[in-house]
């Protein structure tokens, strides 16, 4: 009975499968087609599960003081370092030879004396243990006056125990690597398993001499030799750029040539080192990151990226690998002071399960830039929770990098902060990309009015605020007020005007067409067009003008031509009226005065409103988007850099590399600007001395304390702009540029070119209206 | 009895046998890689057309109903581009029937160096695009070959591609490259009318021109049909020829309704572009099935 219930059950059911079973087939396919779906577009984003082993970094502050090393190299556990000090005594600098112990992060100094004008050109361990160097000795012979008369340089290769730094004894080998040149220099240098070295001037020879200083055989490498490095299995490779970028060969010795390529390594551009390996022949390190090479089967394991261990790769000075299986750098980090430390890192593989796992915000950017590359370092080293991780689209090309990222945020895998530098801010704020950051800023506590007005307004729509820059420039061009009055802008006819009353050899420094149109109208293109109404106004005088102005500049300015004069004396004497520059400082201010020799107006790009100076993003601008779905953890980054601390670091004493976009800090680096120095002359009496030393071209002056009224300038310059500079869409420049041609080469009217300017730009307008 | 019958079907249906449920299921699944590819390749873009086209942007994905539709149909640039690819269309594609259909005739008559004629009104077919766009930048360019012929004559220099006379050219360089292609469909349709029903008609005294009227119009009415179709989705692929020659934004009177998509997919105006194609695809769906209908009424007689 119950088995016929159950029956009875199972064909109700089989039955009413059967009717849906269409229904069914077309859900299996829809799931099908969303699993296959659904592995697309997931890559490098921050989602991604981690790897079973990670690289952990722990920082070491180096038992030694050193301001340059100039030398380095490793022989097991033990590192050898060329320092260069500063002696306050003497006022010179000294080399000392270091040993410096990894294991026990302990520095001893050897015993060995540099003589007096000579370097450290290249170590590297013998085969015999003792550390072999290559140094080059300088003597001058100085005339009755003082003078050098003459000056003579040497190579010499000296053989010092590892242990205490005497000198076991030295050679003379000028003779061997000096060629047909008087002077000897040695750039690279290498010693191989047999105990010959290698010795390079950096151009395209390899001398090779035995153990016994004995010469071997000189190699050409055919190409610029950009490196040398032994490796681990006792050969010599060097690096040269090939047509595929940077190449690794092996220096044959037996055949006295340069071997082929070794297959499967990486090419490319940049800042890339090989270094000998303890656990594969060699280690790589370029920008992204450090990989062991197997030479003998050419095979790159990636072993971390830079950013991933907390480290700024445009720091990196050595890397190198340790019997335990740590690997180590020695980093230079530049602080935005200016001010620099040498660091020493280990890096430690570790299963990820130890590791305690951090929530990953991604940075999505075209190009990284030094500022924020280090504020993400520093975040990353400072924050328990989240973790920063970077994208840059661009690597490959923009265009490229571009569609990589329209793609991203049309498929839902957006960055959580996405780098403004080189995108069309306007474009990806009005489509709803970014979210308003004024809110965070309430909820972080900080007051809208402790930052200047007008910057935030700049990145405002429809009174949001959608992005965020810690510092910047005012990108503005610079006449004498004598010449155009006092005045903070003027219109595009008012400038036409100016530059016809005043005949000039040229209106700027290296004039160009191109010049002229992105003053007078790539930097203000919404001058020609109205977005409310959807109307152009290319066919208007003004246009028409300018295309006239800019027909009696050359199309490309001849740089070779030689330069008599300098653009200080241009413009003392008028030759030429006008001068773009940014202006990123009240110092910099200061030297334009100068450079002009009498007092400056700021006018700017020509605009209707009459403002015409623009603010130029300096240390990095970015958004947040709206799309993240980790916010806040993606503000905790970004609101760092408009912090108190943040924005306090960038005061300096040279006026730093932009204005600070906090208030308090601004006027902070006012009151530095207007701090004066003194010093005693020989009657004792205090008199105020140059703080530094600016120059631009034929111009140098010494800079002072700034006035009361040289700072108010600034700070009128300063609130003057409100629009952001350089977003001029590049299909409207290529327009202009293509259609104004022929009117260049005389074939057409200024009217008719300006017509099809119009037609053509009208239907862009229309488009996106 | 009726009842009774669809009764028995049914029970026999869902009796069928293991193998044949067998059958169906290895049948399924030589079916399910096509059936993939038509679903991820066709209807999910199409469905995700139909998405963009009601919200707000692709990136807030706001539910906005018909707002894009509107937006579009009042936006000028739009308006524009589909009265130019409306007059391309209207002009080239009749054109291009009837000169290739003319071709194919006076190729069919007894005439010298047929073949030789032929290969010509191939040979654009065999050049790739792109050198076909530099030879045709040559030709009209402000300094270009076609300047300087009329420039023997007394007259003064056309801006060809800068003008109104810009989308002469661009229909001008349309039937260059298709009219060969047209002409050997035609040319086929017309070896393949039967000889006899020709011969019956000359011996029953009509005209030439009866007999290309009545006869083998009537018999190459579906290829007509093909070759307009044809004809007309290559008119709306006129876009490349022109993007190559002035880019994402020609001279107004050579905007097509693919640049305002291409333009609006660029700047991530999905929305519109959507909007814009939804649109498009239903005027050609009309168009299309006009055409079917024509074609039916004056070929019925032929193929029934």
């Amino acid at each position: 009975m119950r088995r016929n219930i159950m029956r009875d059950a199972m064909n109700k059911f089989m039955k009413k499968f059967i009717r849906f079973k269409n229904i069914i087939f077309l859900f299996a396919m829809l799931f099908i087609l969303s699993a296959v779906l659904s592995g697309c577009g997931k890559g490098d984003g921050a989602g991604d599960e981690r790897s079973e082993y990670v690289y952990v970094s722990e920082y070491v502050e180096m038992d030694m003081e050193c301001d340059y090393i100039s030398g380095l190299t490793s022989s097991g556990d033990d590192v050898f370092l060329s320092v260069s000090e500063w002696d306050e005594e003497t006022g010179f600098n000294t080399n000392y030879l270091y040993r410096y112990n990894m294991n026990e992060n302990k520095a001893v100094r050897l015993s060995l004396e540099m003589p007096e004008n000579s370097s450290i050109s290249g170590m590297a361990p013998g085969t015999d243990g003792s550390l072999i160097m290559i140094v080059n000795c300088n003597t001058f012979e100085m005339d009755e006056e003082g003078n050098v008369a003459d000056s003579k340089s040497t190579i010499e290769i000296w053989n010092v125990s590892m242990e205490d730094g005497t000198l076991l004894g030295s050679e003379d080998v000028t003779g061997l690597v000096a060629g047909k040149s008087d002077y000897a220099y040695i750039q690279h240098f290498c010693v191989d398993g047999q105990g010959n070295l290698y010795l390079s001037d950096g151009d395209n020879c390899i001398h090779i001499i035995d153990k016994e200083f004995k010469k071997v055989c000189d190699i050409d490498a055919g190409d610029w030799i950009n490196n040398m490095a032994s490796s681990k299995e006792g050969d010599v490779y060097m690096t040269s750029y090939g047509s595929e970028g940077l190449q690794l060969q092996k220096v044959d010795l037996t055949g006295k040539k340069i071997g082929d390529a070794v297959a499967g390594i990486p090419g490319g551009y940049g800042n890339q080192s090989y270094y000998t390996g303890v656990s594969s022949s060699l280690l790589h390190s370029n920008s992204d990151g450090v990989s062991r090479v197997d030479v003998g089967t050419g095979t790159v394991e990636k072993l971390f990226d830079w950013l991933d261990v907390d480290i700024n790769s445009d720091y990196v000075n050595y890397v190198g690998e340790l019997s335990d299986g740590r690997l180590w750098a020695i980093t230079r980090n530049y602080e935005i002071s200016g001010s620099a430390t040498s660091e020493l890192v280990f890096f430690t593989r570790k299963p990820s399960s130890e590791v305690p796992a951090k929530e990953e915000i991604l940075y999505g950017t075209m190009w990284i830039g030094s500022d924020v590359k280090r504020n993400i370092i520093d975040f990353n080293k400072k924050n328990q929770t989240y973790r920063i991780k970077v994208k840059e689209y661009g690597n490959d090309d923009y265009q490229t990098g571009l569609a990589q990222f329209n793609a991203d945020l049309t498929t839902g895998n957006c960055p959580d902060i996405i780098g403004l530098d080189s995108l069309d801010y306007s474009l990806y704020a009005n489509k709803g990309v970014f979210e308003d950051l004024y809110p965070y800023m309430e909820k972080s506590g900080m007051d809208r009015k402790d930052f200047l007005g007008n910057v935030l307004e700049a990145y405002e729509v429809n009174g949001k605020l959608y992005g965020i820059i810690p510092y910047f420039q005012i990108s503005t061009c610079m006449a004498k007020t004598s010449l155009v009055g006092e005045r903070s802008g003027w219109t595009l006819t008012e400038m036409l005007d100016f530059v016809d009353e005043h005949e000039a050899e040229n209106v700027f420094d290296y004039g160009s067409r191109s010049t002229i149109f992105y003053y007078c109208i790539y930097n203000n293109i919404d001058e020609f067009i109205n977005w409310e109404t959807g109307e152009c106004s290319f066919d208007g005088e003004g246009f028409i003008r300018t295309l006239e102005f800019a027909a009696q500049f050359p199309e490309e300015y001849d740089y070779s031509g030689e330069r008599d004069e300098g653009i200080s004396s241009k413009l003392r004497s008028e030759k030429i009226l006008l001068m773009q520059s940014s202006i990123s400082s009240v110092q910099e201010f200061q030297m334009m005065n100068g450079l002009f020799g009498e007092k400056i107006s700021f006018v700017g790009y020509p605009n209707n409103e009459k403002q015409g100076n623009l603010i130029q993003p300096a240390g990095g601008s970015m958004a947040l988007s709206a799309k993240s779905k980790n916010k806040d953890g993606a503000w905790e980054f970004m609101q760092t850099m408009l912090s108190k601390e943040y924005q306090d670091s960038l005061v300096s004493d040279h006026g730093g590399w932009g204005f600070p976009v906090r208030r308090e800090s601004l006027e902070k680096q006012f009151e530095q600007d207007m701090k004066a120095e003194y010093s005693e002359d020989e009657s004792g009496k205090k008199v105020e001395q140059p703080k530094t030393t600016w120059g631009w071209d034929d111009f140098e002056m010494e800079i002072y304390a700034a006035t009361p009224e040289e700072v108010e300038a600034v700070m009128e310059l300063i609130t003057s702009a409100n629009k952001i500079g350089g977003n001029v869409d590049e299909q409207l420049t290529n327009i202009i540029t293509e259609e104004a041609e022929p009117f260049f080469k005389g074939q057409k009217s200024a009217a008719d070119v300006a017509q099809i300017i119009q037609n053509r730009i009208q239907i862009y307008v229309n488009e996106n209206r | 009895m009726h009842f009774h019958m669809n009764r028995k079907q049914r029970k026999k249906k869902a009796g069928s046998s293991p193998r044949t449920r067998r059958g169906k299921l290895v049948s399924a699944g030589y079916l399910l890689p096509s059936a993939i590819g038509v679903l991820l390749f066709f209807v999910l873009p199409f469905m995700i057309v139909i998405y963009y086209s009601v919200v707000d942007n692709p990136i807030s994905g706001q539910f906005v109903f018909l707002d894009n539709f509107i937006m579009v149909f009042n936006n000028s640039a739009f308006k524009q581009a589909a009265v130019n690819t409306l007059t391309f269309s209207a002009v080239s594609v009749p054109l291009a029937v009837v000169l290739s259909l003319f071709l194919a005739m006076m190729l069919e008559s007894k005439m010298p160096f047929k073949s030789q004629f032929r290969t010509f009104f191939l040979s654009p077919m065999m050049v790739p695009i792109a050198s076909v766009v530099l030879i045709w930048q040559v030709l009209f360019h402000y300094n270009g070959m076609m300047n300087e012929i009329i420039g023997l004559f007394g007259a003064d220099k056309v801006d060809w591609l800068n003008s109104s006379y810009a989308q002469v050219v661009i229909v001008v360089l349309f039937l260059w490259k298709n009219l060969g292609y047209n002409m050997i469909l035609f040319m086929a349709a017309l070896s393949s009318i039967p000889k006899d029903i020709i011969e019956v008609a000359v011996l029953e005294s009509a005209k030439s021109y009866q007999i290309f009227w009545h006869i083998k119009l009537r018999y190459m009415s579906s290829t007509i049909l093909f070759v307009t179709i044809m004809s007309l989705i290559n008119s709306f692929k006129v876009f490349r020829e022109i993007y190559l020659l002035k880019g994402e934004y020609p001279y107004p009177t050579m905007y097509m309704l693919q640049h305002f998509m291409n333009n609006t997919f660029g700047r991530l105006d999905y929305q519109k572009m959507s909007a814009a194609a939804i649109m498009m695809a239903v005027v050609m769906v009309i168009i299309i099935g006009i055409l079917f209908l024509t074609e039916n009424h004056f070929g019925k007689d032929v193929e029934g």
